[in-house]
C-alpha cells in the first residue's frame, strides 16, 4: 500500500478520540516526558456549524469536528495512526468545494467554513454505510464484536433504514488464521486498512495487505508474512467490526456481559496503562488504556496475557507447615517465628521486597522491617530480565522495580547476595513479599538453601517452591484484586484497580504486614490502601506528585455507550 | 363511672338478660381501650397492609395503616433495565388492570422520544379498547371482593366470571391472562385478534346481564346498605387535600378524570360521562365503580365502531423491533435488533411527567432519561396510595365491622401502592 501523506505523525493522539479501550478515561499526571512547549502556537479560526472555533494549525479537521461536538463518524481513522480516508464515513461539507471532502485528510485552514451534518452530508454517510452493509454477514449474534462494533453503532446512528437489496452476499473465507493470536474473518472485514496500519506503524512490520479489488477486495497476509509481531493483537483492538479476533478471547465471553476497571499492565517495567475486563469473578482479557505519556493507544501482546496466572495455581488459604489453616493461626505462628529470630539476633534476620508488589505493601513492609523490627538485611526480588525493544517492551519484567528501590533507599541487596548470605548463615530467618522470582526451577534449592533458616515467612499469591519451603505462608492477592500504585521505568507513579475479589482466604499486602506487625507488637494503622497511599506520599520523595484518583465502580461495557 | 362494678353489668349484658338495643348502646357500659392488630394477611382485606387499632369496644379511637409489604423496588430496577424492560414490571403494579399502567408508562416514554404526535391511530385504538377492558376489570374485582367481604358471595362469582370473559380476550389478544405487556413504545406489539370484535361485543351483552343481577342482589339489599351508606363519608375538600383521584375522589364530589380532563390517546372521540357521587361514603364509591363499569362499555363500543385500519407500532428501525423475517435475512434489521435489544432505545436527555387515568386514579409516570438505553429514574404516582393514606383520617369514630367495607371501597392494590 502507498505511504500517505498525513496531516500528523504517528503516535500523536487527542484526548478526544474515542478508540478502542476508551471506555474508562482515568485522568493521569505524568511526572516526566513533557517536553519543552513551543512559546507561541500558530492557530486558524475555522467555522465548525456556523460556531467560529480556534485551533492550532496543522489539525486533522476530524479531531477539530469532534473536538468541539460535532460527532462526525469515522471507521478507517484512528488518533493513533496516519489517515488513507478510505472509508468515507467523515465526509463533511466545506465552503467552495464541489463534493463533501474527507475531513480525516483534511488539515484546518484560516477562515475554513465547514458543515457537519447537511442534508447532503448525511445522505452519503447513509449511503457509504449501505454500501458498506451490502456485502456484510448476517453474524451479529455469533460475532465476538458485537455490542462494541463500530458498524453496529453507526448504523443504528447514522443509517437506520431497512435494506433495500435482497441479493446474494459475496462470500469469502469465514476462519483464516492469519498468526499466533489472531483470526480472520474475510466477510466481516469492511476493509477499513487500520490493522494493516497498526502493523506498519506500531510494530514496524509490513505483515498484512490488501488483495484483490471491487467487492472481492481482502484483506490477508504480505507476501511471506505471517501475523506473528509482537504488538499483533492491537489488530483485535483497532478492527472496527469483528473480522479479526483474538484467539485467546474468540467466543470466550460476549462483550457487553464484561466489567472493566482501570488498571496498569505487570509484564513488564513500562507500565502500559490497560483495562481489565472481567465478569463474574474472571478476567476475560486486557486491553490497552489511551495514556500519550507511557503506551498511547497500544500494549504489546505478552502483556495481554499476563492475567492468565491470576486464575492458576493460587494460594487460596495460609498454612502452616504446609498444612492449610486460618488467619489467626498462622498469624500467630508467623508472628511467633520472627519474634523468636528477633530475639536471639534481629541483624541475622532479612527481609525480601518484591518489585510485583505495590508502593503501599512495601512502604508498610519498609516502615515495619526497619523502623520497628530494626532487621539487619533487605533484598529485592523480581522476574528475571528478559527480550525488549525500543517500542514499549522493556527488559525489567517488573512493574514496581523503581518503587521498591526508591522505598529500599539503598538497603536493598540482590537475590546472589541472599544466596551467599543464606549458605555463610549472615541470614537466619526471613520474611518474603511476594515470593515471585526468589526461588525458580528444579536447582533453585540448592542455589538458595532457605532450609537451613529458622524462620521462613513468605507472603505469596501462588502455590511455588518459596511457598512450599515456607514455615507460614500467606496469601496474597494478585494485581487484579488489589488497590494501590506502582512506579514505572520513567519514575511515574501509577494507579491500579482491584476488579477481583481476592482469590480465596486471599488479602491484600498492605492489610498482611499491619497483621502481622500486631502479633509482633507493632502498631501500624491503616485501615485502606487509600490511607497508606497518603502517608507514604507525604514521607516518599519520588510519590510526592502522585494522585490516587477518585473512587469509581466497574464500568458495565454494556452501558458504555461510547463503545464501539 | 365505678370501674368496681364493671365485670358485673357486662355479665349482665352479655350472659343472663336479654340484651336489648339500649343495653347495647348503653353509654355507661364498660369499656378498656386495647390495640389490635389487622393483617398483614387478613382473609377479609385484599392487599397485604397492616392496620394497627386502637379500639375502645367496637369503636375506633385511632388507626395506624401500615403499607410497604408489597414493596419491590419497581423504581431502582426500572434504572437497570432497558426502556422496554420496564413493561413486565408496569405489569405488576397494578396487578388487576395491567393494560393501563402499560398505556401510561408507553405514553410517558413515548412523550420524551418526541413520538407521541406518531403513533398510528389503530395503535392508539388498541390502547383504547385494552385499557377500558382493563378498567372495567378492575372495577369488577373491586366491588365483586367488596361486596364478598360483606357476605354477598354471589355476588363475587357473578363478576369475577365477567371478569373472566375480559380476560380471556385479552389472554387471546396479549398471549397473557394478566401479565400482558401488550404495549411497546411506538405502539403495540401485535395487531388485535380477527374475531375480536364480534368477541367484545358479545362479553359486553352479558357482562350487562351481570351487572343488571348485581344491582337486584345489592342496590336495595338491607345488609349491604346498612354498612355502606354513610361509612366513611370523606368530603370533596380533603378529596382535594389529600389527593384523592379516581372513583374515590369522583365520589366525593371532585369531577376530575384525566380522559376528559387531559384528553389522551383518542378520548376526545368518545361520548361518556364521569359519574360524581353526592355524598362520598362507602355507597356512592360502590356506586361509582358501577357506573363507570357502563362508562368504559359505551367507549367500548364506540371503539370498536370507529376502529380504523393501518399499522400498529411506528416504523422506525431505532425505536421498533424489526419483523422477525427482516432480522434473520438481512444485516440492517439484525443490527437494529441486537442494538434496541442489548442497547435499548436511546430516548434523549430530559424529563417528564406524563399522567393518564388509571383504575384507581391518575396513575402518573416521572422518567429521566440521561439520554442511554435505560431510564436515569422512574418514579410512579401510585393513585391508591392517596386513598389507603386517608383511611387513618376515616377509620377513627368508625366501629371495628366498618373498616372492611371501607377498606374494600378504597381498593388498595399492594403491587402498586409499594411498587
Amino acid at each position: 500500500m502507498a505511504e500517505t501523506p498525513s496531516s500528523k505523525p504517528p503516535f500523536t493522539m487527542s484526548a478526544s478520540a474515542a478508540g478502542p479501550g476508551s471506555a474508562v478515561p482515568v485522568p493521569v499526571t505524568p511526572k516526566t516526558g513533557s517536553g519543552p512547549t513551543p512559546a507561541v502556537i500558530e492557530t486558524v479560526g475555522v467555522t465548525i456549524d456556523g460556531k467560529v472555533h480556534q485551533f492550532p494549525k496543522g489539525t486533522n479537521l476530524l479531531e477539530a469536528c469532534n473536538q468541539v461536538g460535532a460527532n462526525v463518524p469515522f471507521f478507517c481513522y484512528h488518533a493513533g495512526l496516519s489517515s488513507p480516508a478510505v472509508c468515507r464515513q467523515c465526509l463533511v461539507d466545506v465552503k467552495g468545494q464541489p463534493k463533501p471532502v474527507p475531513s480525516c485528510y483534511t488539515p484546518v485552514a484560516d477562515k475554513m467554513e465547514v458543515t457537519t451534518a447537511s442534508p447532503r452530508v448525511l445522505d452519503v454517510r447513509r449511503q457509504m454505510l449501505e454500501f458498506t452493509l451490502l456485502n456484510h454477514p448476517i453474524d451479529c449474534p455469533i460475532c465476538d464484536k458485537a455490542g462494541e462494533c463500530t458498524l453496529q453503532k453507526h448504523y443504528f446512528d447514522w443509517d437506520a433504514k431497512f435494506a433495500r437489496n435482497d441479493g446474494i452476499k459475496v462470500h469469502k473465507d469465514k476462519v483464516v488464521d492469519l498468526g499466533k493470536h489472531i483470526v480472520l474473518d474475510q466477510e466481516r472485514c469492511i476493509l477499513c486498512t487500520r490493522c494493516i496500519r497498526v502493523c506498519d506503524e506500531v510494530a514496524k512490520s509490513h505483515d498484512l495487505e490488501m488483495a484483490y479489488r471491487g467487492d472481492h477486495e481482502v484483506l490477508t497476509t504480505a507476501p511471506g508474512h505471517r501475523l506473528d509481531n509482537p504488538y499483533s493483537l492491537n489488530t483485535v483492538d483497532v478492527c472496527p467490526v469483528g473480522a479479526l479476533t483474538s484467539k485467546d478471547f474468540r467466543f470466550a465471553m460476549r462483550a457487553w456481559e464484561l466489567s472493566s476497571t482501570p488498571s496498569v499492565c505487570t509484564g513488564c517495567a513500562t507500565g502500559c496503562n490497560i483495562e481489565v475486563h472481567s465478569a463474574r469473578g474472571r478476567v476475560y482479557r486486557l486491553v490497552p488504556r489511551i495514556n500519550p505519556a507511557v503506551n498511547k493507544h497500544w500494549m504489546c501482546d505478552e502483556g495481554r496475557f499476563t492475567y492468565k496466572p491470576l486464575h492458576a495455581d493460587r494460594l487460596a488459604a495460609p498454612r502452616v507447615g504446609n498444612s492449610p489453616t486460618d488467619w489467626d493461626r498462622a498469624l500467630e505462628a508467623a508472628g511467633k517465628k520472627l519474634r523468636a529470630a528477633l530475639d536471639t539476633d534481629a541483624s541475622k534476620v532479612g527481609v525480601v521486597f518484591s518489585a510485583q508488589t505495590t508502593n503501599e505493601d512495601l512502604y508498610l513492609l519498609e516502615r515495619l522491617a526497619f523502623e520497628h523490627l530494626r532487621v539487619g538485611k533487605a533484598y529485592l526480588a523480581g522476574r528475571d530480565q528478559g527480550w525488549h525493544d525500543d517500542i514499549l517492551v522493556s527488559a525489567d519484567k517488573n512493574p514496581n522495580t523503581a518503587g521498591a528501590i526508591a522505598i529500599g533507599a539503598g538497603r536493598l541487596k540482590n537475590l546472589m547476595d541472599l544466596a551467599n548470605d543464606l549458605r555463610s548463615g549472615a541470614v537466619t530467618a526471613l520474611l518474603v513479599l511476594g515470593s515471585d522470582g526468589v526461588l525458580v526451577g528444579e536447582s533453585a534449592a540448592a542455589a538458595m538453601p532457605v532450609d537451613r533458616l529458622s524462620a521462613l515467612v513468605v507472603i505469596g499469591t501462588h502455590t511455588d517452591l518459596m511457598v512450599e519451603a515456607a514455615h507460614v505462608a500467606l496469601p496474597l492477592a494478585a494485581w487484579a484484586e488489589t488497590d494501590g500504585t506502582f512506579t514505572n521505568r520513567l519514575g511515574m507513579v501509577q494507579r491500579i484497580r482491584a476488579a477481583l475479589p481476592p482469590a480465596g482466604d486471599a488479602l491484600p499486602g498492605w492489610e498482611i504486614v499491619t497483621h502481622l506487625a500486631r502479633r509482633l507488637g507493632v502498631t501500624l494503622d491503616f485501615s485502606t490502601p487509600k490511607s497508606v497511599f497518603t502517608e507514604a506520599k507525604q514521607k516518599l520523595a519520588f510519590m510526592k506528585d502522585a494522585d490516587w484518583g477518585r473512587a469509581m465502580l466497574p464500568v458495565q461495557l454494556r452501558f458504555a455507550a461510547s463503545r464501539g | 363511672m365505678d370501674q368496681s362494678i364493671a365485670p358485673t353489668s357486662r355479665r349482665v349484658v352479655l350472659g343472663v338478660s336479654e340484651p336489648t338495643d339500649d343495653a347495647l348502646d348503653a353509654p355507661d357500659l364498660p369499656t378498656e381501650p386495647m390495640p389490635l392488630n389487622m393483617g398483614p394477611s387478613h382473609p377479609a382485606m385484599h392487599g397485604t397492609v397492616r392496620m394497627v387499632l386502637d379500639v375502645e369496644g367496637e369503636k375506633i379511637t385511632s388507626a395506624d395503616v401500615q403499607i410497604g409489604y408489597l414493596h419491590r423496588c419497581f423504581e431502582k430496577e426500572s434504572e437497570s433495565a432497558t426502556w422496554t424492560q420496564v413493561f413486565p414490571y408496569t405489569d405488576r403494579l397494578n396487578y388487576v388492570s395491567p393494560m393501563l399502567n402499560n398505556v401510561g408508562y408507553a405514553i410517558a416514554v413515548e412523550k420524551l422520544l418526541g413520538i407521541d404526535k406518531q403513533i398510528p391511530e389503530r395503535a392508539q385504538f388498541i390502547r383504547v379498547l385494552v385499557g377500558e377492558m382493563s378498567r372495567v376489570t378492575d372495577h369488577l374485582t373491586c366491588l365483586g371482593a367488596g361486596a364478598m367481604e360483606l357476605g354477598a358471595f354471589t355476588v363475587f362469582l357473578y363478576m369475577l366470571k365477567a371478569r373472566e370473559w375480559f380476560y380471556e380476550l385479552l389472554e387471546e389478544v396479549s398471549g397473557a391472562r394478566l401479565t400482558h405487556s401488550y404495549m411497546r413504545i411506538g405502539g403495540v406489539c401485535d395487531d388485535l385478534t380477527e374475531d375480536f370484535v364480534p368477541r367484545l361485543t358479545d362479553i359486553l351483552k352479558r357482562t350487562r346481564v351481570v351487572l343488571e343481577d348485581v344491582s337486584k342482589l345489592l342496590d336495595r339489599n338491607r345488609i349491604f346498605r346498612d354498612r355502606m351508606d354513610g361509612i366513611a363519608i370523606i368530603t370533596r375538600e380533603d378529596a382535594i387535600a389529600w389527593g384523592l383521584t379516581g372513583p374515590v375522589g369522583r365520589s366525593a364530589g371532585l369531577a376530575y378524570d384525566v380522559r376528559k380532563d387531559h384528553p389522551y390517546l383518542v378520548y376526545d372521540r368518545f361520548d361518556f360521562d364521569v359519574p360524581i357521587g353526592s355524598v362520598g361514603d362507602n355507597f356512592d364509591r360502590y356506586a361509582c365503580r358501577v357506573e363507570e363499569i357502563k362508562q368504559s362499555m359505551r367507549i367500548l363500543e364506540q371503539a370498536m365502531e370507529q376502529l380504523p385500519g393501518g399499522p400498529v407500532v411506528v416504523k422506525d428501525p431505532r425505536i421498533t423491533l424489526p419483523p422477525k423475517s427482516e432480522t434473520y435475512n438481512s444485516i440492517e434489521a439484525m443490527i437494529a435488533h441486537f442494538k434496541i435489544i442489548m442497547d435499548g432505545i436511546h430516548v434523549p436527555p430530559g424529563e417528564i411527567y406524563s399522567f393518564t387515568e388509571g383504575g384507581n386514579g391518575e396513575l402518573g409516570f416521572y422518567l429521566v432519561s440521561d439520554g442511554t438505553g435505560r431510564p436515569w429514574k422512574c418514579r410512579v404516582r401510585p393513585p391508591c396510595l392517596p386513598a389507603v393514606q386517608i383511611m387513618m383520617k376515616l377509620l377513627p369514630g368508625l366501629f371495628l365491622a366498618d373498616v372492611v367495607p371501607t377498606f374494600g371501597m378504597m381498593n388498595m392494590i399492594g403491587g402498586e401502592c409499594d411498587r
